[in-house]
């Protein structure tokens, strides 16, 4: 890591120099893909706007997301406050800044979990075969037909809420959708020409797993792992809105929306506008970002 | 294909448009909403405010209280003596009145109730056992109730809904009925003025006048209990003419808007529903005393009044209600509102500062208290932290969950609420600080000072000692504070302009009889 | 005809391992839950001795793996048990609560397909264009969107604001339901009982949540419909078509989407277990009394037999469906071995 940050200073480019460098890169990629390279752009600016939000969240929000004296209560958008206050005049753009950080979180970890688990059982699944491959596709399809959202729900409620019981609850809920890319791919690539002869010249099975299967699983693995984690929001977001994510307190999109539905008839917009709005967002950018990446590795994999 | 899409959408547009525009009246009805759910439609196991207040309509009990009032009048009783001592009270009952299937009522079908519902172990029966040792039927007409020990209070419980006669030969002796259905003939008919003609749970329930009722008829024959799953639902039903009143409970924001519309009547009920802190007094870091007077002089009632309920509800400075006999203001005058000064010195003196906080959770339950849970914990929070020796976590648990943390000492404050079970000083008090009550409770407080005081209470008639003792009891609670007063519920009724005869109580029992439409 | 049938037995047949899996999951995640059904029905007064004796009763003091066999042992009789809480058959509320959860997903189904296909097939014969790119930009939007999200919208614009549509409940609260409820599918019930007046309320108020449902899962459909327009047209015989001179509209619309639907079919099997999950959010937010509330409810309450029942007839649902759906696709499309 670090012999590589010195590698970028020694290059010595400045850096106007290396930002004109990354626009021709950009132009150039737009001309050898076409559209599907602006959706991917698209969705990775989302991304990064909304991670750095969440990692210095300190720099753009006015307030305290917690501060419940930053003015009237229910204020409608205006100056001051432009996505307006709450019921408890707190000021829902700082709301939202430091709720990014709660959702990207449980989001992304759920989604690194459910991936450490799903791919190598799936590897060594798809691999190994016989009675061990049937009884765990037996397992994994069964939970995969199965309406993932009631699954989670039924963990986040045995679990109780709180921020890491909800990532277990999300990530359990994905670990089959690894678990079926991979085997599958592992099933195709197995009878590959190239990891036959390596099976024939006597290389040991871990040596065939790691070094023949598992980098021309990778590609599509990235892919999925950007939807993964738009899923993940997606739930997340379902099981804090419906009062099984987090407790009060820590700041978080799904309950602000919970909250604001009751000031419905009072015709109070702002309260359930933003925080949707912003799962939406965060949820097309991981979507875009992973359709882009889909037809540039993989051109097949997403035309279904 | 194109057709089963074209026709389908022609029944929303075309059927949706036509048909709802005008509104067909039929019957002359009232229609009810609450948003509360009805449980056991049997007097010996439902023990929950809205199925009490169907069964204050469809039963009689054998003392009573009238529409809006705390004064305790005959009901099928026509009169009742206590024995000197206080521990055996005498009923004398009406004659001549008859169940619907001709069952005549008498003492024997008073007994038969009394002896069902020990039998049962329903949830309310302790307010018969732990009271009853034995009933007597004097003569047909006459029926006598033996105490475990004098109990000045007697008649207020033998106004509550266990104690409400049924008929023997309708109710089954050995099991808890759920549905009318179970019940044999499959209507449920009381002695109360009316009857249940038809019900569907969580959605609606209807009633009709009851013929056979010995009282005054019903000025509206048929009244409708419709049941929403939330709030805002019943609220937008009650602004669409759906619902001619709504009962129990609205938001907060709501009820300030509906307040605001000259279409609708609005009524307050100072309510005898009360919201507290507990603490968990014998394990817990609260298991000192300083540290739970630290946290009662932080709360600052007004501020989460006027942020959390628009001020419709009011601050609270005892654990025995306003309005209700004895109530004093102790805790405004020891610990105060949002009292950061004395906290911190109180803190300081339990050898917390800044640098070493004293931090622990805070449990609050999400749903069992409606909306503004959420937002009270959060309030809370805010006010706690003003003092910079205390550092909260809020925790949340689910009712099924939190109820068994309490017993299970996992929690050290938690918020709770209360509902009483009988309208007297002692229900708010021995229940939360008396041995046996608050382990009930989680709080775990035990002192035999204090449990010889509520024994005294308990059982002495003489109003003036009475009043003494829960004077010093409440002042005695801002020392120890086992548990910290937040607030007292107001409960507010919305009904059309055109209905009239709400007459509520601070007992909160909901006569329908006396609803009536204007002309 | 009989390799057909064949087909169909194993498919049922490879569904009760399904269920059989799911089962024991949620049974032991609900028993391994804190707190139990016990207290959460009991209150705060109920001494030590009357909970002993309830959870005796309930067979909770057994051990787990006795409770599991005992349960296992009456599913196989088709018997969902009796609830915890409630003194009654755990088939009662789930058969009181389906048909409403079943009218939103049909009716949601209906604007699925509407919102889904055609601009699916629009956007195909536009490919490239820049309304198959709006059209796509559509579907990838909707995709993200939060059901109950987008139902709180249109609660707001069509409800509050314009006041169009009832945003709540089944049916206007001074209708009677008693008068004309049999099945428990309101607009079949207020038809058979002859009430055009009651059907219209129904109808209205299943507005808005079936059209909420049917939006936000109307992206996956565009995305299927337009991949499986793609291939279509590019078949020899629409070619032939064009050059045979037929409208160029007849043939998208007639020709292929009639070849396209099909496949698209198929993957509504696949999306029947996301439409359920979207069903409970929609059902939360519009107050819909069908069977995702009434999971919910229980599971607040851990009433584990009903928990247990709505999940058993959660993947039952879905696997009908998805066993129907192939079915009907074997039977289309004669090239289908089993």
């Amino acid at each position: 890591m670090t012999q590589k940050s010195r590698n970028i200073e020694a290059s010595g480019y400045s850096s106007s120099e290396r930002m004109g460098r990354i626009f021709g890169w950009l132009i150039k990629a737009n001309k050898k893909y076409g559209a599907e390279w602006w959706i991917l752009v698209f969705g990775a600016v989302i991304i990064l706007f909304i991670s750095y939000t969440a990692i210095f969240p300190g720099t753009l929000a006015p307030y305290s997301p917690l501060d419940q004296n930053t003015g009237p209560q229910l204020m409608a958008p205006g100056p001051g406050h432009p996505f307006g206050t709450d019921n408890l005049s707190r000021d829902i753009l700082s709301r939202m800044i430091y709720g990014s950080r709660t959702i990207l979180g449980v989001a992304f970890t759920a989604a690194i979990l459910s991936s450490i688990i799903g791919i190598p059982l799936g590897l060594i699944s798809g691999f190994l075969g016989g009675i061990f491959d049937r009884i765990f596709s037996l397992i994994m399809d069964s939970v995969y037909s199965f309406p993932g959202l009631i699954l989670a729900i039924a963990f986040a409620a045995m679990l109780g809420p709180g921020v890491v019981n909800i990532t277990l609850a999300v990530s359990v809920v994905y670990i089959p959708t690894y678990f079926r890319l991979v085997r599958g791919q592992t099933l195709t690539i197995k009878e590959e020409l190239y990891v036959e002869a390596a099976r024939a010249i006597g290389a040991r099975r871990s040596v065939i797993l790691g070094k023949y299967i598992f980098p021309n699983v990778i590609a599509t693995v990235v892919v999925i792992f950007s939807l993964n984690i738009a899923d993940a929001i997606m739930t997340e977001a379902a099981l804090s809105y419906i009062g099984l994510g987090l407790p009060a307190g820590i700041p978080d999109w799904g309950m602000d929306l919970a909250m604001g539905k009751k000031y419905l008839p009072s015709g109070i917009w702002w309260m359930i506008t933003f925080p949707g709005l912003m799962i939406m967002t965060l949820a097309l950018g991981f979507t875009m970002l992973g359709e882009g990446l889909s037809e540039i590795l993989n051109p097949r994999l997403l035309e279904r | 294909m194109k057709y089963f899409f074209t026709v389908i959408l022609a029944l929303f547009l075309v059927t949706g448009f036509v048909f709802a525009t005008g509104t067909k009246e039929g019957v002359k009805t009232l229609v009810y909403g609450t948003t509360e759910k009805v449980t056991d439609m049997d007097p010996a196991s439902a023990y929950d405010f809205h199925t009490w207040e169907i069964f204050q309509n469809i039963y009689q009990g054998l003392l009573s209280y009238p529409p809006g009032k705390t004064n305790i009048v005959p009901g099928l009783a026509e009169s009742y003596s206590a024995n000197a001592k206080g521990d055996q009270f005498t009923f004398k009952l009406r004659k001549g009145v008859k169940f619907t299937d001709g069952t005549p009522f008498n003492a024997q079908a008073v007994k038969w109730t009394i002896d069902r519902v020990i039998a049962l172990k329903g949830d309310p029966s302790w307010l018969v056992t732990d009271f009853v040792k034995s009933v007597d039927v004097v003569d047909d007409y006459t029926v006598r109730f033996n105490l475990k020990g004098p109990i000045a209070y007697f008649p207020a419980l033998a106004a509550t809904v266990p104690y409400f006669p049924e008929n023997p030969n309708v109710y089954p002796k050995d099991k808890i009925v759920r549905n009318p259905s179970e019940l044999k003939g499959g209507a449920l008919v009381g002695l109360g003025p009316y009857k249940v003609v038809s019900f569907k749970r969580d959605e609606e329930v209807v009633l009709e006048a009851n013929p056979d009722y010995y009282g005054e008829k019903p000025k509206i024959d048929r009244i409708v209990i419709r049941y929403f799953a939330d709030a805002t639902t019943m609220r937008l039903a009650l602004e669409k003419g759906e619902i001619d009143l709504a009962y129990k409970t609205l938001n907060p924001s709501d009820i300030a808007d509906l307040s605001k519309n000259s279409k609708f009547t609005t009524y307050k009920l100072s309510g005898p529903y009360i919201r507290y802190v507990c603490f968990e007094t014998s394990e817990s870091v609260f298991k000192n005393k300083i540290l739970r007077q630290a946290f009662g002089a932080l709360i600052n009632r007004p501020e989460i009044m006027k942020k959390v309920f628009l001020n419709q509800n009011e601050p609270l400075y005892s654990m025995v209600p306003k309005g209700m006999i004895y109530h004093t203001d102790d805790f405004k005058n020891t610990l105060g509102d949002g009292n950061i000064a004395l906290a911190d010195k109180l803190l300081k003196e339990a050898g917390y500062s800044k640098e070493k906080p004293l931090t622990f959770d805070l449990w609050y339950t999400p749903s069992h208290y409606g909306d503004t849970e959420v937002d009270m914990a959060e309030v809370l929070k805010a006010q706690l932290e003003k003092s910079s020796m205390m550092k909260v976590t809020l925790k949340s648990a689910e009712w099924a969950t939190y109820k068994q943390q309490w017993k299970a000492k996992q929690m050290a404050v938690y918020l709770l609420g209360w509902y009483p079970d009988y309208i007297d000083p002692d229900n708010y008090t021995a229940a939360f600080a008396g041995t046996s009550g608050s382990k009930g409770m989680g709080i775990n407080f035990s002192d035999p000072k204090w449990d010889a005081l509520f024994t005294k209470e308990q059982t002495n008639t003489d109003p003036a000692v009475r009043k003494a003792v829960f004077e010093k009891i409440q002042k005695m609670w801002t020392d120890e504070a086992p548990t910290v007063p937040i607030f007292q519920g107001n409960l507010y009724v919305f009904t059309r302009k055109d209905v009239g005869g709400v007459e509520i109580g601070p007992t909160l029992i909901f006569n329908y009889n006396a609803l009536y439409f204007k002309k | 005809m009989k390799n057909l049938l064949r087909y169909i037995i194993t498919r049922i047949l490879l569904t009760i391992p399904m269920i059989f899996i799911l089962l024991t999951l949620v049974f032991v995640i609900l028993r391994i839950m804190p707190g139990d059904p016990v207290s959460a029905m009991l209150g705060a007064h109920a001494p030590e001795e009357v909970i002993e004796q309830k959870k005796e009763e309930l067979g909770l003091n057994k051990p787990i793996i006795i409770q599991y066999i005992n349960y296992m042992n009456k599913l196989l009789h088709f018997d969902l048990g009796e609830s915890m809480i409630f003194k009654q058959k755990v088939i009662v509320p789930i058969r009181e609560k389906l048909p409403a959860t079943i009218e939103l997903t049909f009716f949601g189904m209906f604007f699925t397909l509407l919102f889904g296909i055609f601009p699916g097939a629009y956007a195909a014969s536009r490919r490239r264009k820049g309304r198959d790119f709006a059209i796509r930009i559509y579907a990838n939007v909707v995709y993200c969107i939060p059901v109950y999200w987008m139902g709180l919208m249109l609660q707001l614009i069509l409800g509050i604001w314009l006041g169009w549509f009832p945003i709540a409940g089944r049916v206007n609260a001074r209708i009677l339901v008693s008068t004309f409820e049999r099945t428990g599918f309101y607009t079949l019930d207020t038809l058979l009982a002859g009430n055009l007046y009651a059907f219209g309320d129904v109808m209205l108020h299943l507005f808005l949540p079936s059209l909420t449902l049917g939006i936000v899962l109307s992206g996956i459909f565009v995305r299927l419909t337009r991949a499986n327009m793609l291939d279509v047209l590019k078949s020899e015989y629409i070619l032939s078509a064009r050059a045979r001179g037929i409208p160029e509209r007849k043939i998208v619309y007639k020709h292929a989407l009639k070849n396209a639907f099909i496949p698209v079919l198929t993957m509504l099997g696949l999306q029947f277990a996301l439409l359920l999950a979207g069903a409970i959010l929609t059902e939360m937010t519009f107050s819909w009394p069908g069977i995702g509330r009434l999971l919910m409810e229980r599971i607040y309450l851990r009433d584990y037999p009903t928990i247990q029942g709505v999940i058993v007839v959660f993947a039952l649902f879905v696997s009908i469906v998805s066993l129907i759906v192939d079915i009907l696709y074997a039977m289309v499309d004669p090239r289908v071995k089993y």
